[in-house]
């Protein structure tokens, strides 16, 4: 059954994990995406849609692209974007998050787009203020639009990713991404492979629903794509991995690697990526396997249609007058 | 290569269980048969004489010293010093002064390890420097050749970097050897806590130490299905803790050092710095512990735990002495004089020395079957000798055994198929 049998409006009043979505919410999202998406590349970029509504990108850790990402689709879509970044905000000087939150709230934005370094955060910004909020990574819990951009992107590269074989190999422990993507993963019907060494697996993954390898070329058997994960470099350190090098031999990507993987297999990255650490440099910029720049494509129209429908109920459900 | 058939030998294999007398034919390195009348007319004829002829040793826990250091140990005289101790394989381990903690450390010692008289292989430092805090490239040491990954003498402190370094091993299915010993009570120890110990006023370790280490290892080792060796098991306590660990089916096993086998802590009590070892000299009832867990096969393996050091550092009041002895020369007759005082049986202590060892480290040796290496031992069982350090192979000197009598002496060894040592010459 379509959306155009009967009538379903958009339910939620935040996007703190893409497991709060079900298939009809994604298939709402990724269709207003691709909308945005060639809206986007259409020298008319400026629309109206959250025109009157204010943004604030609340932004506890340092983000470029995100950050980037979330503010062109707030502006355009009209509504008033302000940034909020670790370098002057409130933190600083001994606020708490409560009081930060609650200063916000009197402001009376409409939409607060969060990230900071605590799980749990953009829960509680939302708890506080009960304004709709995004969260745009918090600690190493989840990141809804990162899951939500890569799997509009294999949508759009696949037609459909349900069944096909997805392999997520890197710092799973760490990674608020792989939480994420594997959420949309299992939803959308495809069989997941994760492959880390074991010092980067988190103690439940084997209640992920994902087949788990600790060897590179064996999880790669078979694979239609492949999203690798940054490695941050404080892990690089001794602690949980070796060396750079030893992270390299064992579990980066590289041109010869995907030859066990489909011929088509198809590479992915969230950004930013360390060359020659998680991934061959040549093989990020193969331009037949990388979906990395249709990620970051993919990422401003995905947000738009998150922020547009969380904007339009937030709208819908403001009191008149207020 | 002419075949070689041994004939009128005591055939002993504790894989096999098989003790009897019979013939044993070697072709092109390998075991082709073991029988009667096996021999065929052009082979090389060697008459046993009776003796015994077992698989010649595994022995898994060795040490050289850096390359160039003045009268230090190399390959070279510990190769030799195995070969005439009967030990066809031995494991080369790393020490505070030699870490082995790099590929490129674990590549340069194997290739000079071909042309050697014995097989030897590497055991790599767990840990950079032994330092307990950050992991060593051991996957890249793996690929590299090393056997399996020790942090030596240095127990690891903090038990987030013990779970950090048994769950990465885990993933190259690698024994972790873990010395058993927990780091704050038995820092700066010298011997094992006692009444007489501590009249003489020594800095010393309770057993509990080795008991604290080994349910501490085995319970983190559950946590991240790690494969744990206990480094060099000295005690009554550590044995019952290893038990228990078995009897929750971990992948655990264990080896004990020939030293804490053959001496006691009496036999330190002249504050001779040629006992001082680690683990220290124990009570004689931890030693008989030792003895009956070896009977009942709870050890895996029994380790030379060959030490060559300075003679400078060993000419030392006893608390500063360097703890270690050599032992390869002596391994296999120090476990042929339990047997003679009928404290085991041959089978049961030639098993932690070749079968034991081989199935831990998954070894075609260590065991006589038709297709597998010919790497042997002739014993003469019953002869009498004494060890006089300044005979030794090995370069160093520093020895626990000297002047020691025994009762059981190696006659010849062969690796794959070659003799690499031969008593008369």
């Amino acid at each position: 059954m379509g959306r155009a049998d009967f009538t379903y409006d958009f339910p939620h009043d935040r996007l703190i994990t893409v497991d709060d979505l079900n298939p009809l919410d994604i298939q709402i999202l990724f269709e207003r995406a691709e909308h945005w998406h060639g809206v986007n590349q259409s020298p008319d970029k400026k629309h109206d849609t959250l025109k009157g509504l204010t943004q604030i990108n609340l932004f506890f850790e340092p983000s470029t692209r995100t950050l980037a990402s979330f503010e062109l689709a707030g502006k355009r879509l009209g509504a008033d974007v302000v940034n909020f970044s670790t370098s002057n905000s409130s933190t600083k000087k001994g606020e708490t998050l409560a009081d930060t939150a609650r200063t916000l709230a009197a402001m009376h934005p409409d939409l607060i787009v969060v990230r900071h370094n605590a799980s749990g955060a953009a829960t509680f910004i939302h708890n506080e203020t009960g304004i709709a909020t995004v969260n745009a990574g918090d600690g190493m819990h989840s990141h809804p639009t990162q899951g939500l951009l890569d799997l509009f992107t294999l949508t759009r590269h696949f037609g459909d990713v349900g069944g096909k074989r997805v392999l997520i190999v890197g710092d799973i422990l760490h990674s608020r991404v792989a939480r994420s993507d594997v959420g949309m993963l299992n939803l959308l019907g495809a069989e997941i492979r994760l492959c880390a060494p074991p010092t980067l697996l988190p103690t439940d993954v084997d209640r992920w629903g994902a087949e788990i390898f600790h060897d590179l070329d064996d999880a790669l058997d078979g694979c239609d794509a492949v999203i690798t994960l940054r490695l941050q470099k404080e892990r690089m350190s001794g602690a949980l991995i070796p060396s750079v090098r030893e992270y390299f031999h064992f579990w980066g990507l590289t041109t010869r690697r995907m030859e066990f993987a489909n011929a088509d297999c198809v590479v992915l990255h969230p950004g930013p990526m360390n060359r020659n650490v998680e991934i061959e440099s040549t093989l990020a910029d193969n331009a037949e396997r990388s979906l990395i720049l249709e990620q970051v494509e993919a990422g401003v129209a995905v947000r738009m249609a998150v922020l547009e429908q969380l904007g339009l109920r937030a709208r819908k459900n403001a009191r008149p007058g207020s | 290569m002419t075949p070689i058939t041994i004939r009128n030998a005591r055939v002993v294999d504790p894989a096999t269980g098989r003790d009897e007398l019979a013939s044993l034919r070697i072709v092109n390195g390998l075991i082709d048969d073991i029988g009667e009348g096996i021999a065929q007319d052009d082979d090389h004829i060697i008459d046993a004489n009776g003796a015994i002829l077992a698989p010649a040793l595994i022995d898994l826990r060795a040490a050289i010293e850096p390359s160039f250091t003045p009268g230090g140990e190399t390959l070279d005289s510990l190769a030799r010093a195995a070969a005439s101790g009967g030990v066809g394989t031995v494991v080369i381990s790393p020490t505070s002064s030699m870490p082995i903690d790099a590929p490129e450390t674990v590549m340069a010692l194997r290739a000079g390890l071909r042309p050697m008289p014995v097989r030897t292989l590497i055991s790599a430092g767990a840990t950079r420097n032994l330092g307990g805090e950050t992991l060593s490239e051991i996957g890249l040491m793996a690929t590299s050749g090393a056997a399996f990954i020790s942090q030596g003498d240095c127990p690891i402190a903090n038990t987030t970097t013990l779970r950090s370094l048994f769950s990465y091993a885990s993933g190259f299915e690698l024994w972790v050897a873990c010395p058993a010993r927990d780091a704050g009570l038995s820092h700066a120890t010298v011997a094992t806590e006692s009444e007489a110990a501590a009249r003489f006023g020594l800095t010393l370790e309770p057993t509990v130490s080795e008991r604290m280490a080994i349910d501490r290892d085995a319970t983190i080792a559950e946590l991240t299905g790690a494969r744990l060796m206990i480094d060099r098991v000295s005690t009554r306590d550590g044995i019952e803790a290893l038990s228990r660990a078995r009897k929750r089916g971990i992948e655990i096993c264990s080896t004990v050092s020939i030293a804490n086998l053959a001496f006691n802590s009496v036999d330190a009590d002249g504050l001779d710095p040629a006992f001082r070892l680690t683990p220290p000299l124990r009570s004689e009832e931890d030693r008989r512990a030792l003895v009956t867990a070896i009977e009942n096969g709870l050890i895996d393996a029994v380790v030379s735990d060959h030490r060559p050091l300075d003679l400078d550092l060993k000419a030392q009041p006893f608390a500063d002495a360097a703890p270690g002895s050599t032992g390869l020369e002596v391994l296999l007759a120090a476990m042929l004089r339990l047997v003679h005082e009928a404290e085991l049986d041959l089978v049961s202590a030639l098993r932690p020395l070749t079968s034991g060892p081989a199935e831990l480290l998954g070894l075609p040796q260590g065991r006589l079957e038709a297709g597998a290496p010919a790497d042997v031992v002739l014993i003469d069982g019953d002869a009498p000798w004494v060890y006089d350090v300044s005979d030794s192979a090995s370069t160093r000197r520093n020895s626990a055994w000297e002047g020691r009598r025994f009762q059981g002496r190696v006659l010849m060894t062969m690796v794959d198929g070659g003799i690499v040592y031969n008593l008369k010459g």
